[in-house]
């Protein structure tokens, strides 16, 4: 997909020049190129191919000749001091520093696309210079490049925009399981097709082969009543049949379409909920919920109308035109030879259309912006007496929107009666040539068959509508189609392993064994981090912000698995393990805890729904939670609103504490559960906190350190490396220790 | 400017500034040369005043704010290395703007070479205060375009995009 997104959006080589890479690794005696970057722009910042590649003990910058040839410059590691980069706005500068006093050993300049490629040659090279070795896999070093340039547009653009066919074809696979209601409400559109054809062609019979002949003798007037009665029975049978393959249709298809939104809807959802943390990092949560709703309520008017309309009409304006060059060829031509340059202008029109309605939607989302500063911001808006300003803001671009919108009108509402002019000019140009025939001048025309005809030409404008808006109602069903199916072929980057482990139950013993991890796959987080925790230990975790103290615990819950080394749980790497199994005997308690929509006791339930009512007091009390839910209005049945808002940050702790101590678990992750609060609601927090870890395993991530005194062991996570560890009265006890220092520095804030 | 002039305007400068062979812009402090980046303050507002030259671990070493009343010598390093840090890709011709999924992607021609780039659906070209468009494409790189230069089918295409 990477190298699908470079050739199509970025239009760079997708990978080292082949013939540069042989250059550069024989020149380093077959020494393999372990990364490699494109410096995209020149000394004199025009934009061209300079290539810098990453080996184990050199660096070698490309340059391209005027005359097209490489020129190869290398360095080697050992004499890189510091690698310094000086980003600017668009202009990025990286510069490999050899001694002090001699000039840069190289300086490439680059655009922030090639950002990602040269920070990871930036990442092996500080650490190196740290003395700390990363070898990257020189064979991957093509897919590292290319995920890095690629990134950007794919987590735009998770899934690259395929062909339109291929996309219509794959939704409407979803109509597989409904053959049969397809087949009939496909065939009842094909019947409310033919049925129309046939009253213009029985008034012209009618009128040629009985009124006619009947005014002028030729045709008895018994036998004339007699045809006219059945003609009339006929068209009325026919109104009845289209009418019913009509109802038929429309109900059929209608339903069908709500069948396969509802079908998109659970399997989309149902993906979701199994997708790794790093999708939706990746992705707004908006965006998401568009896709659950908005984009398959899309789906459905597509299906339900759009595929039965589209070839419908394409079948009648087929039928049409060969209908009237049947009747009369002449006539005909009249007729259909205008319909492509009417379907053209209809195309045309929307494609103009298109481009006012993105300049309506920029003014649109100007204005929404004025309301989504503002409302949130209200407080501030008034402090500083702003309301007067903020007012005439959202006149002026709502008098904008008004404008473009005004403009849209003007533009159908002046398209619409031309083109129904043209259409109707078409008709009269039909009059102009049948009425000379009807009098006998040239060939002959029939009344009947003039009749027909004009009541064929009243026919002709929907299908032309249809057709000429089909790019349209294709377009915007591809656009939700693929928004809907980017989502559906992501895949989950933890995934169990056939005949996965199950852990029943877990006893708690957690190992880390030389782990490492990168989001990225080249920048570590965590660094060779090995450790042994016994059940029923409680571990704190403390360091610095970014050190990599929440990757440690992600790892012990399997968000992510280790790019390097092993995590073990009572002996079994934790990759082998039942995912859903395993997590079911993990309990998290974070900073910010997440209540749902629902009451409180559907909350405390969340994770064991069969939990006794009983059970749910037992662990209210033990999480201090059950007093304040009894004050609570409805007590254990009052419903809080969207993420508990209607309660205080510390009732909320203690609920989300409750459901923690209901579900049992043998591994418990408490992530700042205690930051946040005031002191009397801390106390309370704690103390059911300490009923909570009670014989389970625990990871606790704490800024501050005093709530950690108890803690079997401290981990001292710096720079992703389990710098210290040790009891707190032992690491307090390490002259110039890391913890040491933060504990003092928090005692002198204190 | 005779070199005796050059001479004494160096002697009297407050700030003194200094292209180094490599192209690094080199102040010269009380603590001695240190290697400096320029950040501009306000690069759309007021993008040639208000520079913060700050050192590799980006702490301030001067502020300049009026580059004018800075010796020749400094002001020409200064200058060298603020179009390096305020370079952005000026656009000289639209190509064409297609919309796709969540992207839409530009091709465009710039003063420093051809170049294709997306921005999110949502993401919409910024007026800046001293006239022309700014964008910002999904990999963070910005385009200048000086729509009033530009030739009748970048403006129609662009056309959407400006009031």
């Amino acid at each position: 997909m990477n190298l699908e997104i470079i050739s199509r959006y970025i239009h760079q080589p997708a990978q080292l020049p082949t013939e540069l890479r042989a250059r550069i690794e024989l020149s380093w005696d077959a020494e393999p190129i372990q990364l490699y970057a494109l410096a995209d722009l020149d000394d004199a910042l025009v934009l061209g191919e300079t290539w810098m590649a990453l080996g184990n003990r050199f660096v070698a910058v490309a340059r391209q000749a005027t005359t097209g040839a490489w020129e190869i410059e290398t360095i080697d590691r050992g004499r890189i001091r510091a690698v310094q980069l000086s980003p600017g706005l668009s202009a990025n500068i990286l510069l490999l520093i050899g001694e002090p006093n001699e000039p840069p050993l190289a300086t490439v300049r680059y655009t922030q696309r090639q950002r990602g490629a040269f920070e990871n040659i930036r990442f092996v090279l500080d650490e190196s210079l740290a003395g700390r070795v990363v070898q990257p896999a020189p064979e991957e070093a093509d897919r590292v490049y290319a995920d890095a340039v690629a990134r950007p547009v794919r987590d735009a653009q998770a899934l690259v925009a395929g062909l339109e066919s291929a996309v219509i074809l794959r939704l409407l696979s979803y109509l597989t399981p409904y053959r049969r209601q397809v087949a009939v409400g496909l065939g009842a559109a094909a019947i409310v097709t033919l049925a129309s054809l046939v009253p213009p062609y029985l008034a012209g019979f009618l009128l040629d082969r009985v009124v006619r002949p009947a005014q002028a003798g030729a045709l008895a007037h018994g036998e004339a009543a007699r045809l006219a009665w059945i003609a009339v029975g006929a068209m009325a049978a026919l109104y009845v049949v289209r009418q019913a393959a009509a109802h038929v249709r429309l109900r059929l298809m209608s339903v069908l379409g709500e069948w396969v939104a509802r079908d998109l809807r659970s399997e989309l959802y149902a993906h979701i909920q199994r997708l790794s943390l790093s999708f939706f990092s990746r992705k707004k949560t908006g965006s998401l919920i568009t896709r659950v709703t908005a984009d398959t309520d899309r789906l459905w008017e597509f299906i339900a109308f759009g595929v039965v309309d589209v070839s419908l009409s394409v079948v009648m304006l087929l039928g049409l035109g060969a209908v009237l060059l049947v009747l009369d060829w002449r006539l005909g031509l009249v007729m259909t030879l205008p319909v492509p340059l009417f379907c053209w202008l209809i195309y045309w029109h929307g494609e103009s259309l298109n481009a006012r309605f993105i300049r309506a939607w920029r003014k649109w989302s100007r204005l929404t912006d004025v309301l989504g500063d503002t409302i949130p911001g209200i407080r501030v808006v008034k402090a500083f007496n702003q309301e007067t300003r903020e007012i005439a803001r959202f006149v002026d671009r709502n008098d904008a929107v008004t404008d473009e919108f005004n403009s849209i009108h003007r533009m159908w509402t002046t398209f619409w009666p031309m083109l129904m002019f043209a259409v109707h000019t078409t008709t009269v140009l039909v009059w102009v040539f049948a009425v000379p025939r009807l009098l006998g001048v040239g060939h002959p025309l029939s009344a009947g068959v003039f009749v027909s005809f004009l009541l064929y030409t009243t026919m002709f404008v929907a299908p032309i509508e249809v057709i000429g808006q089909m790019v349209r109602t294709v377009n915007r069903a591809t656009s939700s189609a693929h928004r809907v199916f980017e989502v559906l072929d992501s895949e989950p980057e933890v995934k169990d392993v056939p005949d996965s482990v199950r852990l029943s139950p877990v006893r708690g013993r957690v190992e880390f064994e030389n782990v490492t991890f990168a989001y990225d796959g080249v920048r570590q987080i965590l660094r060779g981090v090995s450790f042994a925790v016994q059940p029923g230990e409680l571990i704190g975790l403390v360091g610095t912000s970014g050190g990599g103290k929440s990757t440690v615990v992600s790892l012990v819950a399997r968000f992510y698995d280790a790019t390097g080394g092993a995590v073990r749980i009572d002996g079994v790497d934790v990759r082998t393990l039942d995912t859903g199994h395993y997590r079911e005997q993990i309990g998290i308690v974070l900073q910010d805890p997440y209540l749902f929509h629902g009451t409180v006791l559907e909350n405390i339930r969340y994770g064991l729904p069969s939990a006794s009512l009983g059970a749910v007091v037992a662990a209210a009390k033990a999480a201090n939670a059950h007093d304040f839910i009894c004050r609570l209005g409805q007590g254990y049945d009052t419903v809080v609103g969207e993420r508990g808002h209607t309660l205080s940050g510390g009732e909320r702790q203690r609920i989300s504490i409750a459901r923690a101590i209901l579900h049992n678990p043998r591994i418990l992750i408490l992530d700042e559960a205690t930051s946040s609060v005031d002191t009397e609601t801390e106390r309370q927090i704690q103390e059911a906190l300490e009923r909570l870890i009670a014989g389970r395993t625990v990871f606790a991530i704490a800024h501050r350190l005093s709530t950690l005194r108890r803690a079997s062991r401290l981990f001292v996570i710096e720079k992703g490396r389990l710098a210290e560890s040790g009891t707190h009265r032992e690491l307090l006890g390490k002259p110039n220790g890391i913890y040491k220092r933060l504990y003092e520095l928090q005692l002198q804030l204190q | 400017m005779t070199a005796l002039e050059i001479e004494r305007e160096e002697e009297s400068e407050a700030i003194k500034l200094r292209s180094a062979p490599d192209g690094r812009l080199i102040a010269y402090t009380e603590r001695g040369p240190v290697p400096v980046r320029v950040r501009q303050c306000f690069p759309w507002s007021e993008p040639h005043r208000h520079l913060s030259l700050r050192d590799t671990e980006e702490r301030e070493v001067v502020l300049v704010e009026d580059p004018t009343a800075l010796g020749a010598a400094s002001r020409e390093a200064l200058e060298r290395a603020l179009a390096e840090a305020g370079f952005v890709l000026e656009v000289t011709r639209v190509v064409s703007i297609e919309e796709e999924v969540e992207i839409r992607q530009w091709t465009v021609e710039t003063r420093h070479g051809p170049r294709s780039f997306q921005t999110h659906l949502d993401d919409w070209p910024r007026l800046l205060p001293s006239g022309g468009l700014l964008i910002r494409d999904v990999a963070g790189d910005l385009y200048r375009l000086m729509v009033a230069d530009l030739d009748k089918k970048s403006k129609d295409l662009l056309w959407a995009f400006v009031d």
